[in-house]
């Protein structure tokens, strides 16, 4: 219906628009000129180089190197995280005394900051005083270098992360879950199907839909991820943790070379964007309406 | 007969002890960080004991009394509750906006939001910090607020944008055919019907910017601009491992979030399931 007082939407839109483009489209724009740009801090006058910083940052080993990290980092935790939720939300499907209470609490580390988990992990894995380490001493086990070693500080890394994210998984396929008809698991048992069968003729097939789109939003966020690493290791040790956000964060604002860190942002999203695109074309997301 | 009820009984067995198996693995470490906080700090770097004790406030009253955390708590706060306002009054009226009106390029509004999730934080933090260098407002609670925004923003417009478009069109037309202007019924029919999904924005834009670390990270350098995180985090290195008080801390900057859970767990599972992310 058209009002003569329909202003108050135009007003309602331009107002809302102009501040997202200043608060979000700016910003990115921004990064693209500042990615072509020279600037040896970001006070200093910058000087255009075209697609020099780019060609730079792609012939060094150290781009290369923590592009492979980013990537071991986010499949492995991607990986952990949905096996860990489909687990966790099963478990908590079934009927149980005390179930609404668990389900709560199977919640509660994804409501946590990041840095109250890497202090809490770095804490419990102090290498004399922490609980971790004095339990898996009495056990003859230990001490483990968590996150001192090249090889352990990745794994590490995983293990907070996945500690931290799996409760998003756990939601989301909880809900799918009970979105299953139940006829459809009579109907298998009543035709003789095991638990592995309706498993896997049933509940899996069902949760598609749901674990494509968890898949797709937490391999965004974990590409992306900066907080947990830096905390816990700093891209180190020897770079060993380092991706693509710390080798842009320490490039801009360690070794201000803010044209390079702009041109490793930039580039880490075009690879998102590419592996996004890889994905959708995989796994299509199916319409459900 | 007796075969299959004990099976039924293993079964069953099996689940509970998943679930607590589950329940332990989730509650460890955060029972962990609350009994190191309560515990007196010179039995913290003795042999540690799994039951809470010797108790006391001592870390907390360190923490407290010695350290910058109080203005931290105050600042976090400031921050937190400016980003909710702005979030909640802009993405309300671009979504009310985009699904009630003919809009050019619409989906390329909704579009930008949903592209506007894939960005990596430093592809916003490192131009966002010139720009506020440049507008010399670099180092203060604005520069936060504004780059927090940059997050909730979109992630508000896209839940709103889902909340309005499910709500029947016919309700504002019949106030309007009674003689309430279009504000007039936005105001008293739209936003009232609108607001469980004003408070599942409300409770995300809250999550996203106190618990924030990046952002707060490149933006904030002085000790009395610092959020909790920041501050938080910096004490690692300052105090030489003084556990007791960051555990505190930890615990005091977790505190409200556990609350919020518990009064509106509805709204945040509900945003969850719509597509709204914490990190």
């Amino acid at each position: 219906m058209r009002s003569r007082n329909d202003w108050v939407i135009w007003a309602f839109l331009a107002a809302g628009l102009a501040v997202t483009v200043a608060f979000v489209l700016v910003p990115v724009g921004h990064a693209i000129v500042l990615s072509l740009q020279q600037a040896d801090s970001f006070i200093s006058t910058p000087r255009f180089v075209g697609l020099a910083n780019y060609a730079r940052v792609l012939g060094e080993e150290a781009f290369w190197r923590a592009a492979g990290n980013g990537l071991i980092y986010s499949g492995l935790s991607i990986v952990l995280q949905v096996l860990l939720g489909l687990g966790f939300a099963m478990v908590l499907n079934e009927a149980f005394p005390g179930q609404r209470l668990v389900r709560g609490l199977a919640v509660l580390p994804y409501l946590l900051p990041t840095v109250v988990v890497a202090l809490t992990f770095q804490w419990m894995t102090d290498g004399s005083f922490g609980i971790v380490t004095v339990l898996l001493a009495e056990l003859g086990l230990g001490p483990i270098p968590w996150f001192e070693r090249p090889d352990t500080a990745m794994a590490s890394v995983v293990l907070a992360s996945v500690w931290l994210w799996t409760p998003f998984v756990t939601i989301c396929v909880l809900a799918g879950l009970q979105g299953i008809p139940l006829s459809l698991y009579e109907a298998a048992r009543v035709d003789g199907a095991g638990a592995f069968a309706r498993f896997w003729h049933i509940t899996l097939p069902q949760l598609r839909p749901v674990l494509t789109v968890v898949v797709l939003l937490r391999a965004i966020w974990m590409f992306n991820k900066f907080d947990i690493i830096w905390l816990l290791t700093k891209g180190g040790p020897l770079g060993a943790t380092e991706h693509l956000p710390i080798l842009a964060y320490k490039r801009a604002f360690s070794q201000f070379d803010v044209g390079g860190g702009a041109a490793v942002a930039t580039l880490s999203f075009l690879i998102l964007t590419a592996l996004v695109m890889l994905y959708f074309r995989l796994f299509p997301l199916e319409e459900k309406r | 007969m007796s075969g299959v009820r004990s099976t039924r009984l293993l079964g069953r067995a099996g689940i509970g002890f998943a679930a607590l198996v589950i329940a332990a693995w989730s509650l460890f470490p955060i029972y962990w960080m609350v009994v190191s906080s309560f515990r007196a700090p010179n039995a913290l770097f003795t042999r540690p004991s799994m039951i809470p004790g010797p108790f006391s406030l001592e870390s907390y009253e360190t923490l407290l009394q010695v350290t910058d955390y109080p203005v931290q708590f105050r600042n976090s706060l400031i921050v937190a509750s400016s980003v909710v306002a702005i979030t909640i009054v802009l993405s309300v009226m671009i979504a009310y906006a985009v699904t009630r009106f003919r809009v050019p390029g619409k989906t390329l509004i909704i579009g930008t939001m949903l592209y506007a999730y894939m960005f990596p934080p430093m592809l916003l933090a490192i131009p966002l910090y010139g720009i506020f260098v440049t507008l010399g407002i670099a180092d203060s609670l604005i520069a936060l607020v504004i780059a927090h925004c940059t997050l909730t923003l979109p992630l508000g417009v896209w839940l709103l944008w889902g909340f309005f478009k499910a709500m029947p069109f016919e309700l504002e037309e019949a106030a309007m055919v009674d003689g309430c202007t279009r504000l007039g019924s936005f105001l008293r029919v739209v936003l009232p019907l609108s607001l469980p999904g004003i408070v599942t924005v409300a409770v995300f834009a809250f999550l996203l910017s106190w618990t924030d670390y990046a952002y707060a990270l490149v933006m904030i350098s002085s000790d009395t601009q610092k959020t909790l995180p920041v501050g938080i985090a910096s004490m690692i290195g300052a105090f030489d491992m003084r556990w007791g008080e960051i555990m505190a801390g930890a615990s005091l900057i977790a505190a409200p979030l556990f609350l919020m859970f518990m009064f509106l767990s509805r709204y945040f599972i509900q945003g969850l399931s719509a597509g709204a992310m914490k990190g």
